[in-house]
This record gives structure tokens, sequence and C-alpha cells, in this order.
């Protein structure tokens, strides 16, 4: 599936699109260059989920948590090196009370689960000032079935 | 007379990047301050490996430990009390210094103090300085956090406003990344910002005429990198964009703190965090707070970075209120309030 996203505000209404379909124990990895607009379309799946708190980037912290109904678990694997990851105590969010949301997930994949939604998001022509290209893959039957759900909702 | 005895605090702190211990006496003296800094570790690579794992604290932290008291020519039965950061940071990071703290004040049979990281980097100003008088009001602005408090008194803290997405020292970082001028991004564009003139490119100041408090960095960052794209690097071109960068930042964070502190009739503005250390933001503020008639401080750059005397040195005033933590103490990684 595959959108064409005008504005910030229309990333994060996508977010807001996305998060009926996602419940406790989904993962989904959100990758995209710096200012692709990552943590715009968390802030959207947040709200869509019911959070109405601040949501930031986790670039320093790391990890996020926003208290929730599920719980969202928000990470940045950007300042890490994949030898990090095993140390991060990632299975404790990993095991199903939550919904996880990845930012820079190709810094480990090997210790990330294989099946989840994939999230790109592209510059088009390589300017910041235009919209993004925002494409929804699935990883397992699970999520190709998710994505299909979702793309029969949203006629943008 | 009866004389007071002096009480010596260890503090442990464990939260981000880096592993640090320190002995300060009585809130104000430092006895010995230890950082393990990793900063040459992430050079190598280019600035995006923080060797956070916790693995990397549990390796440091027996070493950093050992200089404190070696560094205070002190033994570990001299020390009063351990202070430890619990919040906020990554939990698994934190573990291991509580883990330490709790283990070391078991052993000793003396109490263990919980601290607040946030806490411990406003306090940094009162380690050095001991006429800050209230109300103040405090930026504290670092790679995790960008927020304005308000203090009615010391201890006292109430959030005016903070970061809606990106922190400042988050976007220093990035968009010196971006430029590709190294790493840590405040000190290179510091320091590329020095040699370039701002103006000659055009970012914008975002929310600085918002009434409120709040900041938005995350755009100010793609504008950098959107004219980075467009332009075509000659001449002196970095250094200029980096210059206009610090200007925007500097001007955004020091109009809303003074700001801030006329609106609530502060006495005065203190600093904090990683990014106090940056030479134009403290000018900056000072110029500004004086011209407001309001005092300004700030802490020494050793004290601006994460260390462990901010930590022993809040725990203090816990230790003379018999604010003791249990052993169970659990670690925290959000900040539940502040």
């Amino acid at each position: 599936m595959e959108l064409y996203v005008e504005t910030d505000e229309a990333m994060q209404l996508l977010g807001q699109r996305i998060a009926p379909f996602l419940s406790a124990g989904d993962v989904v990895y959100l990758q995209g260059e710096m200012g692709a607009g990552k943590t715009t379309l968390v802030r959207g799946i947040a709200r869509g989920m019911g959070y109405a708190g601040r949501v930031t980037s986790p670039t320093f912290t790391i990890m996020n948590i926003y208290p929730n109904e599920p719980d969202i678990y928000h990470f940045d694997f950007y300042r890490l090196d994949h030898h990090d990851l095993p140390d991060l105590g990632l299975d404790d969010y990993l095991s199903g009370e939550g919904v996880v949301l990845i930012e820079w997930p190709e810094i480990g994949m090997e210790f990330l689960p294989e099946e989840a939604m994939v999230i790109e998001i592209s510059l088009i022509d390589d300017d910041y000032e235009r919209g993004r290209k925002v494409q929804l893959m699935p990883r397992g039957l699970y999520f190709v079935q998710k994505i299909e759900e979702i793309e029969k909702q949203c006629s943008f | 007379m009866k004389t007071v005895p002096d009480i010596k605090i260890l503090g442990i702190e464990s939260s981000c990047d880096e592993t640090a211990a320190a002995i300060v006496k009585n809130g104000r003296h430092i006895l010995s301050n230890v950082v393990n800094s990793q900063i040459a570790i992430h050079q190598e690579f280019g600035g995006v490996v923080p060797e956070i794992a916790s693995r990397k604290h549990i390796e440091n932290i027996t070493l950093v430990v050992d200089a404190a008291f070696k560094e205070a020519g002190l033994k570990y039965e001299d020390i009063d009390a351990i202070a430890v950061t619990n919040a906020p940071g990554l939990v698994g990071a934190l573990l291991v210094g509580l883990s330490f703290a709790k283990g070391f004040a078991y052993a000793l049979g003396k109490p263990l103090i919980a601290v607040n990281h946030l806490h411990g980097h406003i306090y940094a100003n009162f380690l050095e300085h001991d006429d800050i008088e209230f109300p103040a009001v405090c930026l504290i602005v670092s790679g995790g956090h960008t927020s304005i408090l308000y203090m009615s008194e010391a201890g006292h803290y109430e959030v005016m406003g903070s970061t809606i997405d990106d922190a400042a020292g988050e976007a220093f970082d990035k968009v010196a990344r971006f430029l590709g001028i190294g790493y840590p991004g405040g000190p290179a564009i510091q320091k590329a910002a020095a040699e370039g003139i701002a103006g000659k490119f055009v970012l914008p100041r975002v929310f600085l005429n918002r009434k409120n408090f709040d900041f938005s960095f995350s755009g100010l960052k793609t504008a950098a990198m959107n004219q980075w794209k467009k332009n075509n690097h000659e001449n002196n071109s970095v250094n200029d964009l980096a210059a206009e960068f610090q200007t925007a930042l500097v001007e955004i964070l020091s109009v809303k703190t003074i700001r801030a502190a006329q609106e609530c009739n502060a006495r005065s503005v203190l600093l904090a965090g990683g990014v106090a250390a940056n030479s134009e933001l403290r000018k900056m503020m000072k110029f500004k707070s004086e011209l407001a008639g309001l005092k300004v401080y700030y802490p020494s750059l050793k004290l601006c970075t994460d260390n462990a005397a901010m930590i022993a040195g809040t725990a203090y005033s816990q230790y003379s209120k018999g604010d003791f933590a249990p052993l169970n103490l659990n670690a925290y990684a959000s900040l539940l309030s502040l």
C-alpha cells in the first residue's frame, strides 16, 4: 500500500487512521531518513489510540513509554549500534502488552521480530518542503491482512 | 560550640551514556567527580554509537566508584549515604547504577537516596552558587529534554513549557551529523558557527511568537537540512548555516526563558543540562537577563553534562530531612513528576 502525504497534519491524520488496526503485541517499524516524518506519524498513531499527552522524539532517551490502553512503546535506535540491542531489555516490551513502534529498526533487525508492519517514508525529489511517499509493507500473513483492511478504509 | 559533622555523600549516575561517581561534602564541596566519558568511542564511529548498553555500565561502574574514593582520599566507611539516579532514563542503564548503589548501601549499612536526574542537572547551579534567589526560572536543555521550569523555592518545580517534538541538543546533533561536521553536535556546531555569518541563510524562529513556553525544534532541523540540500556547498556555506542554526536556537531558547521569568516575576534565571555548555547560549542568556534586571546562573562546563556530583549534591537536602529510599527502590524510564 502506497500513499502520498502532503503535510505534517496529513501525516498525523494517516497515523490516526492506522491506529485502530493496531493491537497489543503489534510491532511497527518506521523507516525513512532523518526529518522524513517518522515521529510525526508515531504522534498520529498515539493520538488515534487515544493518547493525548506529548509525543516527542526518543532519539536521546532511546525509548518513550506512553501510558495508554494498551501502552505504547516508542523506540528510536538511531544512536545505537547493533551490539547494544541485546542489552536493552527489549524482550520486556515485545511480550505483547503494548504496541511497539520502532524508529530506525534497521540498526538491529536481527534482534527484532520477523512479523511486523513496515512503514517507509520517503522524500519526494529529495526535497523536505514537498510531501512524502508513505509505503505500508507487511511482514507475515497477519500484517498482510491488517494492511488490506487499512487500505479499504483509507481513501486519501 | 557544638560542631556540625560533615556529611559526605557518594553519588552514582548511569541513566544514559555516562557511568559516573562522585563524592560531595555537605551538598557544596566536590571531593571527587569521575565521569567515564565515552566520547572517544563515539567519535571513532562518526557519532552514532553511544555504547549505551547496560553491559558497558556494568564494566565501568566499579572502576568509576573506586576512582571517586581514590580522588577524594576516602575509604568506603567514610561516607554517610549513597545517592543514585533512578529516573528518568533507560531502565536497563539505570538499573546498573541502582543495583550497585543498593548493594553498597546494604553492605555498608548506610542510607540510600533516590535522585531524579533532572533535579540533579538543576542542582548543579546550587553546587557552585550560594546566592540564588527565588522565585527562579530554569531552562533545562539537553539531548533528551528542553523545558522551562518555575521554582518557587529550592526543590519545587513546575513545568511552564517544554518541547513538543525534538530536544534542542538532539537538533544540534542531527544537524551537525547532516552537515558532516562531527560529534558531539553542540561543540561541532559552535565551532563551525564561530567561522560563519548568521543571516546568510535564513531559518525560521519556530514558536518564538507564541504566547506559551513550548518549543518545537523538529521543523528548524528539517529547514536547516533542506537549505543544505539546496545549497551548492561553496566557500564558507557550512559555517554560515551552522551560525544561522545556532543563532536561531539560541534566540528561541533565550527569548522564551526571559519572557517566562518576567511573566512570573522571577528574580533569577538558571541554565542547566548539556546544551547549557553552549557559549553563545550562555552569552545571550546573560545579556538578556541583565537587560531585564535578572541575575543569571549556569554551571561550569564540567557540571553541565551528565555527572554524579550533581546527584550527590541534590541528595544532601534529602539526607537532612531523612528522606531515604527503601532497598526495593525501582528505576523509571519516564518522568513521573517533577
